[in-house]
């Protein structure tokens, strides 16, 4: 019998995902340079404009760059389903995305209606058809593990957290009348808890136990878990706005352990890797879940404590642990699996013995990883600091951000410039 | 005069190093030799290889779980 999975005829061609993974690193530049322009006050309130363009620019620009591409790469090989005409249905998501961030940010920095009517246009079509794509793909797949659960509750999420998106631009854009608050509070937790935490959980089930040669997830906590959260959230959107006070609470809280319970468990099964070499990936993964479990510590604390209650900046910072702590760590991280990997994989399907193909470290040496790693951390730190003490730490903060976009920037075109190097070398048999 | 036999063990090593491994021994392999190949998960991307390049190939699954792939030339 031969075994199915990934065959190099089902796996995209590498500009399909790369063209988002490259476009990704420049929005933390973009964002550094927001922040140098805006300075101090960004960190006054997450409500401001132009607090909201900075996370923008970090959740589209980069966040769903990746992940969009990622899931793109990631579908034939973990689900078995091939996306229909991958290059065509990549561009009309990667171009509106691109765009659709930018004009949002420029919305909410003074642009006025029109830039959001343009921005909801350009993010709802990019959206669209990443959803249309994605969701046809996980519906037929062959075989329904606890990944393609969790994928589909992340992709339901990202359908809540888009529609949410779409009204609260259907605000500035058209002036409906909203309550603007509540949505707000809706779109963040589904993109964020919903969306975010579920997509990270469900590819953790696969690349944590395969990358970092840990044992897999107790079987607790992968099945059911997803589903699980996923209710939890809508059960949470259901309480909160019709004033069901108590209840919301608990769902809350509820949600706070299952994200603390799964960052504690992968930092557990991280600690009981079966491989004693150090991995400069495994960083990322730590600074990620620490993050996350930070951030829900702090979430469950808040109440409690009336100095925390009242502070301003706690919003400031589980947006911070969230975004930047949790979400752009494990990104980051993958990044530099995924790029060179791919590169690798293509060559070899090109060039197998016609030409030396450079192997993994050749194409990225672990050094690059480790020192863009520290400027990462950095930023973390720094910006986590600003948002406490932003008159002392915005512009630090801002200059750390710009230097690890820059230099994970720098770090991917080198794997890609050693590709085209290589591919040119040889024969092409692989398109 | 060459061994009959590559003795490739990727177990426990993070991907793709099992598979520049077996990949190089491939390239390494004489006429007559074969390639015995142990791997802790199922490694798909090789069988598609294999295929490509028209190597024959079997697969057995051992009690401990690990796959043992056993590859002779074309």
């Amino acid at each position: 019998m031969i075994p199915a999975g990934l065959t190099l005829e089902q796996a995209p061609p590498f500009g399909v995902p790369l063209r988002f993974f490259l476009t990704a690193p420049p929005f933390l530049l973009l964002a550094a340079g927001l922040l140098l322009w805006q300075g101090p006050d960004v960190f006054a309130s997450r409500w401001l404009p132009a607090t909201l363009a900075l996370t923008h620019l970090l959740t589209l620009g980069f966040m769903a760059q990746v992940m969009l591409g990622a899931l793109l790469q990631m579908l034939p090989v973990v689900v078995g389903v091939v996306v229909p005409r991958p290059r065509l249905t990549a561009a009309l998501i990667h171009i509106p995305l691109t765009l659709g961030a930018l004009a949002l940010a420029a919305a909410f920095l003074g642009g006025g209606p029109l830039w959001f009517q343009g921005g909801a246009g350009l993010l709802g079509l990019g959206f669209g058809v990443a959803l249309l794509a994605i969701h046809l793909a996980l519906w037929r797949a062959p075989v329904v593990g606890s990944t393609v659960v969790a994928l589909r509750c992340a992709l339901g999420a990202l359908l809540v957290t888009v529609v949410l998106g779409l009204l609260l631009s259907g605000f500035f854009a058209w002036g409906w009348r909203l309550p603007v608050f509540e949505l707000t509070q809706l779109h963040a937790a589904w993109g964020l808890v919903g969306w975010t935490v579920l997509l990270v959980t469900g590819v953790a089930y696969q690349v944590v136990p395969m990358f970092q040669i840990t044992p897999p997830y107790p079987v607790w906590l992968s099945r059911g878990f997803a589903p699980l959260l996923a209710a939890l959230l809508a059960a949470w959107s259901t309480f909160a706005p019709i004033g069901w006070r108590v209840a919301a609470n608990w769902m809350g809280t509820a949600l706070a352990v299952g994200a603390a319970l799964f960052a504690g468990a992968t930092l557990w099964l991280l600690s009981r890797r079966r491989r004693k070499i150090g991995d400069p990936t495994l960083n990322f993964w730590r600074a990620s879940m620490v993050s996350l479990l930070v951030g829900a510590a702090l979430w469950l604390l808040t109440p409690w404590i009336p100095a925390l209650a009242q502070a301003p900046q706690v919003e400031l910072l589980l947006g911070i642990l969230s975004i930047f702590g949790f979400a752009v760590a494990v990104i980051n991280g993958m990044l530099y699996k995924i790029v060179p990997f791919l590169a690798w994989f293509h060559l070899q399907a090109q060039l197998f013995q016609r030409v030396k193909v450079p192997n993994m470290k050749q194409l990225l040496p672990d050094v690059c990883v480790r020192r863009q790693w520290w400027s990462y951390l950095a930023a973390l730190l720094l910006l986590l600091a600003a948002a406490i003490q932003p008159r002392l730490f915005t512009y630090p903060a801002a200059l750390a951000l710009g230097v690890t976009g820059g230099w994970l920037s720098l770090n991917l075109l080198r794997v890609c410039r050693m590709y085209d190097r290589v591919s040119r070398s040889g024969p092409s048999s692989v398109a | 005069m060459s061994a009959p036999e590559i003795l490739v063990d990727g177990r426990g090593l993070e991907p793709p190093e099992p598979m520049e491994w077996v990949l190089a021994a491939l390239d390494e392999m004489r006429p007559g030799q074969r390639v015995r190949f142990l791997i802790h998960r199922q490694p798909y991307p090789l069988y598609d290889i294999l295929r490509r390049y028209r190597y024959a190939y079997t697969v057995e699954t051992r009690a401990d779980g690990h796959f043992e792939i056993l590859i002779a030339p074309p």
